[in-house]
């Protein structure tokens, strides 16, 4: 008995633990937390190559358009975590004592809310006149790309993944052909596509256009925005406008890359989800009646929820950190139309060795990147809903 | 008697959609194959986006393409320069991983479980927020060029230590306190009794890692100067957009570039086929 607590005690400071974590923390430490500070004080100078004059916040105030217009900025970002701790304080309020009167914080939180978010978006305009409107530009590029990827990809891989659910002879085959495009280095596949959708007549997309009695296009050296080419919008200056162009066709052939890597992908991951649903619910249903697209709206759809927004979540942050495909992709013919804040920042860096400048803007992308994860998690804990 | 027609008409929907999403996901390779093996002439006259078609394959097989990118633009020295790295980085992030991922899951210390919890905030940091400050460090240390920069900064890794942690939970102390007794080190524990146990994730671990390393183009791009150290992915990246080799080529700089990968899963298909839809669950 007494060995046995001896040894209890011992299992409970292990101090040699720290040497087997050592080596790991230390070069997340060094590569992955330090840096994170140190991009920080780097956005704070004008350093180019080597560190030249405090600037303090101008970097920022320069993408911004002004400290002025830095500050509202500011202001509204506060509004609109404000309105929500707020919304969570009542929330936890009533959980505990039900019924109490607390609208006054739950009226406060969402005026904040509604306020720093309408406040946002009569900014940007001013922003965008004012400020650096590579910024913009880029952000309504890496918007429109996760827009035209996670919901196509979420289509797509949950058609795959239905059909695919059952037993039949050749099922592996399928998941191992359609897991290829998601194993195989982007940097290749992306290779690939570049020479795919190429302008030149002979190209296979331009092949296709063609046995389809379509005319030739230039895809990936398109700047013109899909709402421009099919309706005409979006030709004036201005940053309604820029949003109306739609994204450019050249963007939109990344997009098509993207679908291709991940439909696979999203299939498997999806085929995990659907083989977790009990099979009693379809029983249930079969015996109730219900017809393929009914199950499909009322059991399976539902019972996914969980997948799909992990797949949503995962997607969107993706495209917010995609580099790979876009830099093989992007051609200087579309004239930045593809260019994604990413990969805006990898130029500022690297090419114009504006290394402060770049610092700063790898920050707003950290600061929407986080933005996002915290918001997963927060609606993740809440418990995705199983349908109604 | 209803019923049936109808279901034979859905099985053979279902199944098409199925061929039909398989050919999709292959038309690129099957592309990327035929015409790293046609002229440059064949490139262009020679075309059809109709695999089926004999005009969408060459009329003579030229491996002689191969030989070219292989030799005259060393893709064969930069394919060794990534086959090095990427087993470096890959060595280095089995060991460290292991390590902490066994003290974090079968040793007791204080700060224990809050230190885990910084090291996953990591997992949510892009990769470009880091490069400008990496980048400093690593001139700092006078790595650049040098085979450190594309390993060392890559060989501590949270996601792998979170990974190999659920596996070493899932295995019962019972076996630990049996070696404990017989007066084996916590590391001969690790090493004789767990690494053992934990072979498969281990694998996976490889090729996750591995194929990581191998894709990596940013940070590569940016510590390579020269040719010395240079990966394929970067010679790869810089063949397409300088703008100047021919498809053929391209497509054969493209093949070589993915066939490491292509190889290692399509020998270990099920295991990775599984690994990669848990780990995207997970990770």
């Amino acid at each position: 008995m007494g060995k046995r607590t001896e040894r209890k005690k011992s299992l409970n400071r292990d101090y040699e633990g720290y040497l087997f974590i050592a080596p790991a923390c230390f070069l997340i430490f060094l590569f992955g937390i330090f840096p994170v500070f140190y991009t920080l004080y780097i956005s704070l100078f004008k350093w180019r190559i080597k560190r030249g004059s405090f600037l303090g916040l101008r970097n920022y105030a320069d993408l911004f358009g002004s400290y002025g217009l830095l500050l509202l900025l500011l202001a509204v970002v506060l509004a609109i975590i404000g309105g929500t701790l707020l919304l969570n304080r009542r929330e936890k309020l009533n959980e505990m004592h039900p019924g109490t009167g607390s609208t006054g914080l739950s009226l406060g939180g969402r005026v904040l809310q509604i306020a720093g978010w309408a406040g946002l978006l009569l900014l940007l305009p001013l922003f965008y006149s004012r400020g650096d409107d590579k910024l913009l530009d880029s952000l309504r590029v890496t918007i429109w790309y996760s827009l035209g990827t996670v919901p196509f990809q979420l289509l797509f891989g949950l058609t795959l993944s239905i059909m695919l659910n059952r037993d039949f002879k050749g099922r592996q085959v399928f998941r191992v052909i359609y897991l290829l495009p998601y194993v195989v280095p982007s940097v290749a596949a992306a290779t690939v596509f570049e020479r795919l959708f190429s302008l030149r007549p002979e190209s296979f997309a331009n092949q296709v256009m063609q046995s389809l009695g379509k005319a030739p296009l230039q895809w990936l050296q398109e700047p013109k925005g899909l709402l421009t080419l099919w309706f005409g919008w979006g030709t004036g200056e201005g940053y309604i406008q820029s949003w109306l162009q739609g994204p450019s066709l050249a963007l939109a052939t990344i997009m098509i890359f993207n679908w291709w890597v991940f439909a696979g992908y999203y299939a498997l991951i999806f085929s995990n989800g659907l083989s977790q649903i009990p099979t009693q619910l379809y029983d249930a249903a079969k015996v109730d009646g219900a017809g393929f697209w009914t199950t499909l709206r009322k059991v399976t759809i539902p019972m996914l929820s969980p997948t799909t927004f992990f797949l949503t979540m995962l997607g969107i942050i993706g495209t917010f950190k995609a580099f790979n495909q876009i830099y093989i992709l992007r051609n200087p013919a579309a004239r930045g139309a593809a260019d994604p804040l990413s990969i805006q920042i990898f130029f500022t860096f690297f090419r114009k060795s504006r290394f402060g400048y770049a610092s700063a803007m790898a920050l707003i992308l950290f600061t929407i990147v986080l933005a996002l994860t915290v918001l997963q998690r927060r609606l993740m804990s809440k418990d995705v809903h199983y349908g109604d | 008697m209803e019923i049936r027609p109808k279901r034979r008409i859905t099985e053979i929907l279902f199944l098409s959609v199925l061929v039909l999403g398989a050919f999709v996901a292959l038309m690129p390779f099957l592309y990327m194959i035929s015409n790293s093996l046609k002229t440059y002439g064949e490139t262009v006259t020679r075309v059809s986006s109709n695999p089926f078609s004999p005009r969408f394959w060459p009329r003579k097989l030229q491996w002689g393409n191969y030989l070219i990118i292989l030799k005259d633009d060393s893709m064969g020295r930069y394919f060794f320069n990534s086959l090095i790295i990427a087993l470096v980085t890959v060595s280095g992030i089995i060991v460290t991983s292991s390590l902490a991922a066994y003290g974090f899951s079968k040793m007791r210390f204080p700060g224990r479980d809050r230190i885990f919890t910084v090291l996953l905030v990591t997992l949510m940091i892009p990769e470009t927020v880091l490069l400008i400050p990496n980048f400093l460090i690593i001139s700092s240390f006078r790595w650049v060029d040098k085979l450190h920069a594309l390993t060392i900064p890559f060989m501590g890794s949270a996601f792998f230590i979170f990974f190999l942690r659920q596996f070493f939970k899932q295995i019962p102390d019972a076996l630990m306190e049996a070696a404990k007794i017989d007066g084996a080190s916590h590391f001969t524990i690790l090493v004789r009794i767990m690494v053992p146990l934990i072979k498969a994730p281990l694998f996976t671990v490889f090729f996750l890692a591995f194929n990581g390393s191998w894709n990596a183009l940013q940070w590569p791009m940016v510590v390579t100067q020269s040719e010395k150290w240079r990966p394929i992915s970067v010679a790869v990246a810089k063949y397409v957009t300088e703008a100047g080799p021919e498809t053929q080529l391209r497509m054969a700089s493209a093949m070589v570039a993915l066939a490491p990968i292509l190889v290692i899963f399509l020998i270990a298909q099920k295991q990775i086929t599984e690994a990669i839809t848990n780990t995207g669950m997970k990770g």
